[in-house]
């Protein structure tokens, strides 16, 4: 599990021009290095950057300086390695669920016949494989995020970006979602960087929490989650350590709101 | 309780027919009443109908129209199209053009007829020059708000899985700016009848404007009033066929509130 870095960020600093022409720092000088077949939580509250931070990971925003660096080569753009899941699903609304899947595997040049059959497989992971020909605007808001999580699976980039994936869902489907992902996970142990700021979720999916303040984007302090896996949720809720790790991070969270009101 | 809504659907269905037929009634009273030259009754134009649809050179003019608004839909579709979509994911292209555009839309397209007439003559490169002018605005205006207000990520998600920036643009910008790309065409239809109609009045060549006015000279009126019914009758028909194939390729669309932009002819 502690295999070699696979991303390396130094120095990063990222700022906008706003509207009245001011520069307007969003991430400064966020240093982070991330194992291969680590499970990261970035964690702050909205504003901090955070989302920017895994964009430029993603190769979608250019950073301002410092450098990122993927599998051993700076990022320059998006690129088949690092897959990203987005909050909004981000689903290709004429696509069908499955030429959702299968998309990305088509543009790999796999073959219609080849691409189908592992789109299906994959299907049947996240229990999909009944909608394979529903339109995403037929599905609930769940199913469409677990379509949106195979289509990025399914062309096996060795970095997943999820950028607060299950914020948009309730709370039951959420948790449901949150043990399929770990399951998931547990079988190929991709590195997943995971945008949230839900404490109890960034405790229970992660092997290490980075709690973000806020204007500029700094990274606050990094928690490492040491918690049994797999990890059962009617467990950790009355395991002790897990129970400490979320008093500490709530407490982290408030400060850092405390301070950005102070400052 | 069914009975009603059954009377309610057969309501909805004839009632259109019904307006139709109490507008004809009221041309037919007022016209009687008048006795005017210049306003034939309905039943008088109606009857011309039959007698212009089995002209045959009349059945050709009314097919070099559609065949040069064709041609110009055609043309502006592989133009305006590609042209709005980049100008929505490119801010720059977009500050470029959109000055020249917005100084050339309120031109009636008509209105450029003499001049492209001097330069090509009164033929059909001419008419459909202006009609490809009328239709191309409407058009690279949809397409372009359609590809601005596109979800970016999507986008992403492509580029993630390896597509190269050209080929998004047709596989991914395009189908996401669809919805208003054929709301653009549909605007597009009504205007390229207007344009059509107009460019062959001012060059009287051949064509349904041609007809029209031929028939007006002579003061043929109920001839006059025929064509007119043609007309309505063909934007009609086109923008029933367009709405079907528009709700074919757009199934997958979320259900949105469309522009009335009905066929005026």
């Amino acid at each position: 599990m502690t295999g070699q870095s696979m991303i390396s960020i130094q120095h990063l600093c990222k700022s906008f021009y706003t509207a009245d022409r001011h520069t307007h720092m969003a991430l400064d000088n966020i240093d982070l290095d991330i194992r291969e077949g680590e499970f990261v939580s970035i964690l702050g509250p909205s504003g901090c950057g955070k989302s920017t931070l895994l964009y430029m990971l993603g190769g979608f925003v250019p950073a301002t300086s410092g450098t990122l660096v993927a599998q051993g080569k700076t990022i320059t753009g998006p690129g088949p390695d690092r897959g990203p899941v987005f909050q909004e699903f981000a689903l290709f609304p004429w696509k069908t669920v499955i030429g959702n899947v299968m998309y990305g595997l088509r543009e790999q040049g796999v073959g219609r016949r080849d691409a189908r059959e592992r789109a299906m497989a994959l299907l049947h992971k996240v229990n999909l494989a009944d909608y394979a020909d529903f339109y995403p605007k037929e599905l609930s808001g769940g199913m469409r995020q677990r379509v949106a999580i195979a289509r990025t699976l399914a062309y096996d980039p060795a970095i997943l970006l999820m950028d607060e994936p299950f914020g948009a869902l309730d709370a039951h489907t959420r948790t449901v979602l949150q043990n399929e992902l770990l399951e998931i996970w547990e079988r190929d142990r991709k590195t997943v960087v995971f945008v949230t700021h839900g404490v109890d979720e960034a405790v229970f999916l992660s092997d290490r929490v980075v709690v973000m303040t806020r204007s500029p984007g700094r990274i606050k302090t990094v928690i490492d989650i040491d918690l049994p896996r797999p990890r059962v949720r009617s467990e950790l809720l009355v395991n002790r350590r897990y129970q400490d790790y979320v008093v500490h991070l709530e407490q982290l969270i408030e400060d850092v709101h405390l301070e950005a009101c102070s400052a | 309780m069914t009975a009603s809504t059954h009377q309610y659907q057969v309501f909805g269905r004839l009632g259109p027919l019904l307006v139709v037929l109490a507008l004809l009634a009221m041309w037919e009273v007022t016209a009687r009443h008048l006795q005017l030259d210049g306003f034939p009754t309905a039943a008088e134009a109606l009857r011309q109908l039959p007698v212009i649809l089995s002209d045959g050179q009349a059945l050709a003019g009314i097919g070099d129209s559609l065949r040069r608004m064709a041609c110009a839909f055609v043309l502006a579709l592989l133009v305006a199209v590609p042209v709005g979509l980049c100008m929505g994911r490119s801010d720059a292209l977009a500050r470029l053009l959109n000055p020249l555009l917005s100084v050339i839309y309120p031109i009636p397209k008509a209105a450029l007829m003499p001049m492209v007439m001097l330069w090509f003559g009164i033929g059909d490169l001419s008419k459909v020059l202006v009609i490809f002018l009328g239709v191309s605005l409407p058009l690279l205006f949809h397409s372009y708000y359609g590809a601005r207000n596109m979800d970016v990520k999507l986008l992403w998600c492509a580029a993630a899985m390896g597509m190269g920036a050209p080929v998004r643009l047709f596989k991914v910008v395009l189908p996401a700016a669809l919805p208003d790309v054929l709301l653009g065409c549909r605007v597009g239809l009504s205007m390229a009848l207007i344009v059509m109609i107009s460019s062959e009045m001012i060059a009287r060549q051949s064509g349904a404007g041609d007809l029209l006015f031929n028939a007006m000279d002579m003061a043929l009126y109920p001839d006059v009033y025929a064509m007119i019914l043609i007309l309505a009758a063909l934007g009609y028909g086109l923008d029933g066929l367009f709405e079907r194939l528009r709700r074919r390729l757009t199934h997958w669309a979320d259900v949105r509130q469309d522009s009335h932009a009905g066929a005026s002819s």
